[in-house]
């Protein structure tokens, strides 16, 4: 029989889960002017301000062919103190991944397997894991685990191939546990919109590229529902994140533990 | 000269990695927008070829399943949900003419969300507590939940299991939560019948459960359990995880009471109850190659240890063989001490192939059984194949299993 509960499956599932948590990085209000506030204004124009729920579709390309497409239902909710996003992930497609849950809550990460009824926590190099080491940008708080500085104004073309004027921002860590020593982001000096961003190792590897576009009005706000991430490797190596379905939902704190996962179904 | 190749190359890092953006772009462009949307089912169909090499040259065994695994939750109305969930196993041994069918009624339950912070659930119910991945000594339900083995594989030994009839209450709060089961006795003897509901195998005796937890601290979200029923005193269990640091998780499954020994229940000698206690703890290292490996220490205070394993494999046979049901029964260790390893490997050099193994060693006895698996998978079908070996001394926990080593194919459809 098949092994459901499998920590490689977690494995792959964490990547991904991780991979959809990239739409919902929390906007941490800073009030420091400059870098910091650009920064935290390209946060809040990824991140709704309320509870929401929407559909992450993940489509990855090897070699220009369509190899694997993931859909995951994601409910979240900011805690109010630490401002991190904690989020209930469950999984729609592909058929045998299907119902399986994920919870993040900062670095508790709780996979559940609802045919082995097993709750396993995960460490945070299981979402680091593979192609989609674009997962463990989740636990990038961005504007609260970085330091940000202006290091240009320049135009650059975005997603969509047209040119935008930006901010070019250096962020370096500002926290030991954040996964990129440092990442450039590419911020519309017009709409705060982020634009691009790359990520990069220690040692200054580009680990990966991503465009953030197709710019539509979601719950009040104008916001990216894709996100077309690069492999810094291998620049054939590419998923497209879909953002959809995006709606205010009501998270209590409750469901926000590993005990609820059993519990857990998206409307 | 050797400047200026420098420089011609740094100028043109930046235009290749444009050119590859833009590639990218393009292929994006043609993703078509679809979006899937959640079903209430999940089915698959699973077929399954396995050849046996039997131990002291006895030939081989054949043996071939078709599984059918129905999962079905449904959100009657706000406030209800109704979860169904059964496996049909057809078993051909040898020939075609020695066929039997085994169901098995994982989950059949009704759910009742009462409030947000309060849950009620009726019905047959496969639940599951336990930190440990080779064994789950807290895992209490699991006793004679199994109607037949179909994978020795533990994760599906938990997954491919008869629920207990019982009601269930769950209290939440913010960061943690209290269970408490009640789960009656409704039948005396377990039943062979292939679709029987088997309530005998699962529900022989009145057992109780509470189990509670809090999250202390970020990182520390303990569970305490306090089990009991008619004929037996309490046992305490707790669950602990925590994370070492980025790549390790740590945890401790302990379960302890006043309990008689599995020989004694097995031999249903004279009671020889005492305080026992049965542990399992381990770690699950992940290397940044992608390869998860979990090592594990079981301890099982009432299984024998060498001398009483000793005393019971050369005295009567049939008394060994009532304990070994027995233990497998109850899914006890039969020894006092064992270790579990573990690794798993996802996309394992290639996209898709997922690699899996584990190992048992008996401390006592120094018998092993090791498990690999290779699993390729598209998005409706897995193909895997399996290869298992027992190896010990006669009568040793996995030297007396008859096969010394299987092979198993497997075909899977997911609906």
């Amino acid at each position: 029989m098949r092994r459901g509960d499998g920590g490689g499956a977690a494995v792959k599932l964490a990547r991904l889960a991780a991979c959809a948590l990239w739409a919902v990085l929390p906007a941490v209000a800073c009030a420091a002017p400059g870098a910091q506030a650009i920064l935290a204004a390209s946060d809040a124009i990824r991140n709704p301000d309320r509870p929401f729920g929407l559909t992450v579709t993940l489509i990855e390309y090897r070699d220009g062919r369509q190899t694997d497409t993931t859909t995951l239902g994601v409910y979240s909710k900011a805690d109010a103190n630490s401002g991190q996003f904690r989020s209930l992930i469950r999984f729609v497609a592909p058929p045998r991944d299907a119902d399986k849950l994920m919870l993040k809550n900062g670095n508790d990460l709780w996979f559940y397997d609802p045919s082995s009824k097993a709750s396993i926590r995960l460490s945070p190099q299981q979402r680091l894991l593979g192609q989609a080491a674009n997962g463990d940008v989740v636990t990038v708080n961005l504007a609260k685990d970085y330091k940000a500085e202006l290091a240009a104004e320049e135009d650059v073309q975005d997603g969509e191939r047209q040119n935008r004027h930006c901010y070019k921002l250096d962020l370096s860590a500002a926290s030991p546990d954040v996964t990129y020593d440092r990442i450039e982001m590419w911020i519309d000096t017009a709409s705060s919109r982020p634009v691009k961003a790359r990520f990069y190792t220690e040692s200054g590897r580009l680990l990966k590229s991503a465009y953030y576009r197709h710019y539509q009005a979601q719950l009040g706000v104008e916001r990216p529902t894709e996100t077309v991430i690069i492999d810094g490797l291998d620049p054939n190596w590419v998923t497209v994140m879909r953002y959809s379905d995006y709606s205010w939902r009501d998270v209590p704190e409750i469901w926000l533990q590993r005990d609820y996962l059993p519990r857990f179904k998206p409307e | 000269m050797r400047a200026w190749l420098m420089m011609a190359l740094l100028a043109a890092a930046p235009a290749r990695a444009a050119d590859d953006d833009a590639a990218a772009l393009s292929l994006a462009d043609t993703t078509p927008a679809s979006t899937q949307q959640a079903s209430d089912w999940r089915v698959f169909l699973e077929g399954a070829w396995a050849e046996s090499a039997l131990r002291d040259g006895a030939g081989t065994e054949h043996d071939e399943h078709l599984f059918l695994d129905v999962h079905y939750d449904k959100t009657l109305a706000p406030a209800w949900r109704a979860v169904f969930a059964d496996l049909v196993d057809s078993h051909w041994q040898d020939s075609i003419s020695h066929q039997n069918a085994v169901n098995t009624v994982i989950d059949a339950y009704l759910s009742w969300q009462a409030r947000p912070d309060a849950i009620a659930d009726v019905g047959r119910i496969n639940t599951r507590y336990g930190a440990g991945v080779g064994y789950n000594p807290t895992d209490y339900f699991r006793v004679n939940a199994i109607r037949s083995i179909i994978s020795i594989d533990p994760a599906s030994l938990r997954e491919n299991r008869l629920g207990s009839v019982m009601v269930r209450g769950q209290a939440l709060w913010t960061a943690g939560s209290l269970t408490a089961i009640y789960s009656p006795k409704l039948a005396d003897q377990p039943s062979d019948s292939a679709f029987s509901p088997d309530f005998g195998a699962t529900n022989f005796r009145d057992r109780w459960l509470l189990a509670a937890s809090h999250q202390i601290a970020a990182n520390f979200n303990p569970q305490l359990l306090v089990f009991g029923g008619a004929n037996a005193s309490p046992q305490i269990g707790l669950n602990l995880t925590t994370l070492v640091n980025d790549a390790t998780v740590a945890y401790v499954e302990y379960s302890g009471g006043r309990t008689q020994s599995l020989l004694s229940q097995a031999l249903l000698l004279p009671p020889d109850t005492a305080f026992r206690s049965q542990v399992a703890a381990g770690f699950t290292y992940t290397t940044a190659s992608n390869v998860s490996l979990t090592l594990e220490y079981e301890y099982n205070g009432a299984g024998l240890n060498q001398e009483g394993w000793n005393a019971l494999r050369s005295g009567p046979p049939a008394a060994y063989a009532q304990y070994r049901a027995y233990a497998a029964d109850v899914q006890d260790p039969p020894t006092t001490r064992r270790l579990f390893a573990n690794a798993r490997w996802q996309d394992a050099g290639l996209n898709h192939l997922d690699l899996s193994a584990f190992a048992y060693y008996d401390v006592v006895d120094a018998s092993r059984q090791f498990w690999i698996e290779a699993r390729y998978h598209w998005t409706h079908v897995d193909v895997a194949v399996q290869w298992q070996l027992n190896s010990g001394a006669p009568g040793s926990e996995y030297g007396a299993l008859p096969a010394l080593h299987t092979w198993q194919a497997l075909l899977t459809y997911y609906f």
